[in-house]
C-alpha cells in the first residue's frame, strides 16, 4: 500500500503525515505522564506519613540523565548523517544511542534489584526501620559470618528468609467456596515432608438432591487432597445455587401473592420482615458446608509468607480464610543488617498528641531494646548540635537573640540513614572502608560487608511488634508506588524507543539506499519521541531524586 | 527545517551547545540541592528548592522540545497538538487546586 505524503509535505497542514502523528501521539503521552505527575504531587500533599525526601542514590540518576542527553544529542546527529547522506556516521550515531539506552536500563535494573532487597518495617510505635533480612541458621552457627553449611534449608533445599511466620497446625479449616489450591498443595507437601498426616476430622453429609437422603461426600480420616476438597465445593457451590433459586421463588410467590391481594396500590415500600415460608422451604433445602476441617496428626510446623497470613497466638487465618488452628512460634523478623532508624513517622505521631519527641523516641520499643540504637541516638544527638550550630552562623538569630532563624530538617532530627551510621562507625568505631566499595555504595547501597557489623548490626524484632513491613516495593508506601509507577512507566519507554532505533540501525540500510528521504523522516520521527522519553526524565529526576 | 547542507551544519553547533547547556542545567540542580552553601530559601528542601528545581528542569525542557525537537521552527498545527496537550495538563493540575479546597467539605454546601 502506498503510504501518501510520507516525503512530501501535505499541501494544507505544510507537514508530512507521519510527522502529525507522532505529535499526536506524544500528545497524548504528555497526558499519560502528565496524569501520574499530578498523582504524586497530590499523594505527596496528601501523604499521612513523613514524605521519603531526597532518599533515592543521587549519583546513578545523574549518571542516567547525562547518559539520556548525551543519546538525545547523537540522535539528532544520527538524523543530520542521513540527511548529508552518510551512512557510516548514522550507524556510529544510532548506534551509540542504543548502547546508551541500554547503560540506561542496567542502571535502573541495578536500582530497582537494590530496593526489592532492602526490607522496611513499621513497629506499633511507628518506628521504622530499614535493613537487610537474614536467613535462618542453625543453632550455635556463626550468625556474624555464616558458612553455607550453616543454612536452615526447606524441603526444596532453600534458604529461608528471616521473615516467615511459623505455624505449628493441630487443625486446618478451609473455606469451601474460596481455598487457594497452591496453599493446600503446599501444606500437603510440607506435611508429607514432615511424616504427618492431614485427615478430614468429621464425616462429610450433605443432601444433595431435593428431597433425598443426606449422603457420605467424605468419611472422616480421609486424607486431604485437593480432589476432596473439590469434591466438597461443586457440592457446596451447587446446593448454594439451588437454595438461593428456592429462596427466591418463595419471595417471587410472596410478591405475587400480595399484589393480588391489594390489586391497584401504589407506592410499595421494602417491609423489613418479609415473611417466607421457612417450614415449607426446609425439606427442599440441600445442605451447605461452608468450612470444612482436617487434623494434622502429628502437629507440623507451617511456614507462611507474612503477607499471606494475619497470625495470631493460638490460631492464624490466611488470606483465603483458611484457618490454621495452633500455636504461633516465635517469629522474629531478624535483620541481619540494621542500616536506619528511623523516628520521623513516631515523632509525627506524638506531636499529634501532644507528647514530646523525646520522650516518645525514649519509651520507643527500639530505644529500650537495643544497645546499639541508644548509642547510635545518642552520637545522633551530639552530632545534630553541631549541625544546628552550623545553620546558626548561616543563618543567625531571630529577634529574641535565642531562637534559631532555621532548624535542621525533621528528617536530618529523626532520621539515622546508612550514611549515618557509616560515618558513626568511620568516627567512633575505627572502620575503614576503600575508595572503590564507597563508591560501590552510591550505587548499590551499604556496603555491609567492608563495613561490618559494628556498623550495621543485627537486630531481631518480635513478630507481635510489627505493624507493617515490606521490601522498598510499591507495598511500603506511595511514595515507592509512584516512583515505581514513573520510573517503570518511563522505562518500558525507553525499551520501546530503543527497540525502534535499533530497527532502523540494522534493517535501514535497503530503505536509505532505494529512498534515502523517507528512511531520514522516519529517523526524525523515532527521534522525536526519543527526544520526549528525555523530557519526561529531566521532570522524573529532579523531582523523584532530589526533592 | 534545516535543509541545506550549510544549515545543517550550523545546526550541528546549536545541537552541540544546547546538550552542553543541558549538562550544565544538570549539574547545577543536583549541585543546589545537594550542597547546604547553595541551598536557596531555608534550610534543607522547601517550596524555593521546588520551585529552582521544576525551573531548570522546564528551561532544559524546553530547550530540547525547541532545539532537538524543532519545535522553534514548526508549522502551526504541531503547535496546536502539542501545546494543547500541555494546556491540558496545566487544567489537570488545576484540578488538584480544586481538591486542596475541598468544595465538598465546605460547610455552605450543608445549608
Amino acid at each position: 500500500m502506498e503510504i501518501p505524503y510520507i516525503v512530501k509535505p501535505r499541501k494544507d497542514t505544510g507537514l508530512i503525515n507521519s510527522k502529525i502523528a507522532i505529535w499526536l501521539f506524544l500528545a497524548s503521552e504528555v497526558m499519560l505522564f502528565g496524569g501520574f505527575f499530578s498523582a504524586y504531587v497530590y499523594l505527596r500533599l496528601g501523604a499521612d506519613y513523613p514524605w521519603p525526601e531526597r532518599t533515592l542514590p543521587v549519583l546513578p540518576g545523574l549518571i542516567n540523565t547525562f547518559i539520556l542527553i548525551g543519546s538525545s544529542v547523537t540522535v539528532v546527529f544520527a538524523w543530520v548523517a542521513l540527511k548529508l547522506g552518510n551512512w557510516r556516521q548514522f550507524q556510529i550515531y544510532m548506534g551509540i544511542t542504543v548502547a546508551c539506552a541500554a547503560i540506561f536500563m542496567v542502571l535502573k535494573g541495578i536500582e530497582y534489584n537494590v530496593k526489592f532487597h532492602h526490607q522496611a518495617a513499621r513497629l506499633h510505635d511507628y518506628t521504622v526501620v530499614e535493613g537487610h533480612l537474614g536467613y535462618e541458621l542453625k543453632d550455635g552457627a556463626d550468625t556474624h559470618h555464616p558458612k553455607d553449611g550453616d543454612y536452615v534449608l526447606d524441603r526444596n533445599g532453600k534458604k529461608i528468609e528471616e521473615n516467615m511466620i511459623r505455624v505449628v497446625a493441630e487443625k486446618v479449616t478451609f473455606a469451601v467456596k474460596r481455598f487457594h489450591a497452591p496453599w493446600v498443595s503446599e501444606m500437603l507437601a510440607e506435611a508429607e515432608h514432615a511424616k504427618s498426616e492431614i485427615k478430614l476430622a468429621a464425616d462429610i453429609k450433605m443432601v444433595v438432591e431435593e428431597g433425598n437422603e443426606p449422603v457420605t461426600l467424605a468419611k472422616a480420616g480421609e486424607p486431604l487432597s485437593l480432589d476432596l476438597l473439590g469434591k466438597i465445593r461443586k457440592a457446596q457451590l451447587a446446593a448454594l445455587k439451588h437454595n438461593a433459586s428456592l429462596r427466591t421463588d418463595a419471595l417471587r410467590l410472596e410478591w405475587k401473592e400480595a399484589k393480588d391481594a391489594n390489586p391497584g396500590k401504589k407506592g410499595w415500600q421494602l417491609a423489613s420482615d418479609v415473611n417466607i415460608d421457612v417450614g415449607a422451604l426446609e425439606p427442599r433445602l440441600l445442605t451447605e458446608v461452608s468450612t470444612v476441617e482436617f487434623t494434622v496428626d502429628p502437629p507440623t510446623r507451617f511456614l507462611f509468607k507474612p503477607r499471606d497470613i494475619k497470625e495470631g497466638a493460638a490460631s492464624s487465618t490466611l488470606r483465603d480464610n483458611t484457618i490454621i488452628t495452633g500455636a504461633m512460634e516465635a517469629s522474629p523478623m531478624v535483620f541481619h543488617n540494621l542500616d536506619a532508624i528511623d523516628f520521623q513517622w513516631l515523632v509525627m505521631k506524638a506531636k499529634e498528641k501532644g507528647i514530646s519527641p523525646e520522650t516518645a523516641i525514649a519509651n520507643s520499643w527500639l530505644m529500650k531494646n537495643s544497645e546499639f540504637v541508644r548509642e547510635a541516638w545518642a552520637w545522633h544527638l551530639v552530632r545534630n548540635e553541631k549541625k544546628q550550630e552550623v545553620l546558626n552562623k548561616r543563618y543567625g538569630f531571630k529577634e529574641d537573640g535565642k531562637t534559631p532563624k532555621q532548624t535542621l530538617t525533621h528528617k536530618e532530627l529523626y532520621r539515622l540513614g546508612w550514611k549515618d551510621l557509616g560515618e558513626m562507625g568511620v568516627e567512633t568505631k575505627g572502620v575503614k572502608i576503600g575508595g572503590v566499595a564507597k563508591i560501590k555504595e552510591e550505587f548499590m547501597g551499604p556496603n555491609y560487608k567492608a563495613r561490618g557489623e559494628k556498623t550495621f548490626p543485627h537486630l531481631s524484632v518480635p513478630r507481635e511488634q510489627i505493624r507493617h513491613a515490606a521490601k522498598f516495593s510499591p507495598a511500603w508506601n506511595t511514595y515507592y508506588a509512584i516512583y515505581f509507577t514513573i520510573t517503570g512507566l518511563h522505562g518500558l519507554h525507553v525499551i520501546g524507543g530503543a527497540l525502534v532505533l535499533l530497527y532502523y540501525l540494522v534493517f535501514g540500510r535497503k530503505m536509505f539506499l532505494s529512498n534515502p528521504e523517507w528512511f531520514a523522516n522516519r529517523v526524525e520521527v523515532g527521534g522525536l519521541f526519543w527526544h520526549f522519553v528525555d523530557l519526561v526524565w529531566i521532570f522524573a529526576f529532579p523531582i523523584f531524586y532530589l526533592m | 527545517m534545516a535543509d541545506s547542507i550549510e544549515a545543517i551544519q550550523k545546526a550541528k553547533k546549536t545541537y552541540l551547545m544546547v546538550f552542553g547547556a543541558l549538562l550544565i542545567g544538570t549539574v547545577v540542580t543536583v549541585l543546589v540541592a545537594t550542597v547546604p552553601a547553595l541551598d536557596i530559601g531555608g534550610h534543607g528542601f522547601d517550596i524555593w528548592d521546588a520551585i529552582l528545581g521544576l525551573l531548570i528542569a522546564a528551561t532544559k525542557s524546553t530547550l530540547v522540545a525547541a532545539i532537538f525537537m524543532h519545535l522553534n521552527h514548526e508549522k502551526k498545527l504541531i503547535y496546536w497538538v502539542f501545546f494543547g496537550a500541555i494546556f491540558f495538563f496545566f487544567a489537570m493540575g488545576a484540578l488538584f487546586a480544586l481538591a486542596e479546597s475541598s468544595p465538598i467539605l465546605d460547610t455552605f454546601f450543608y445549608k
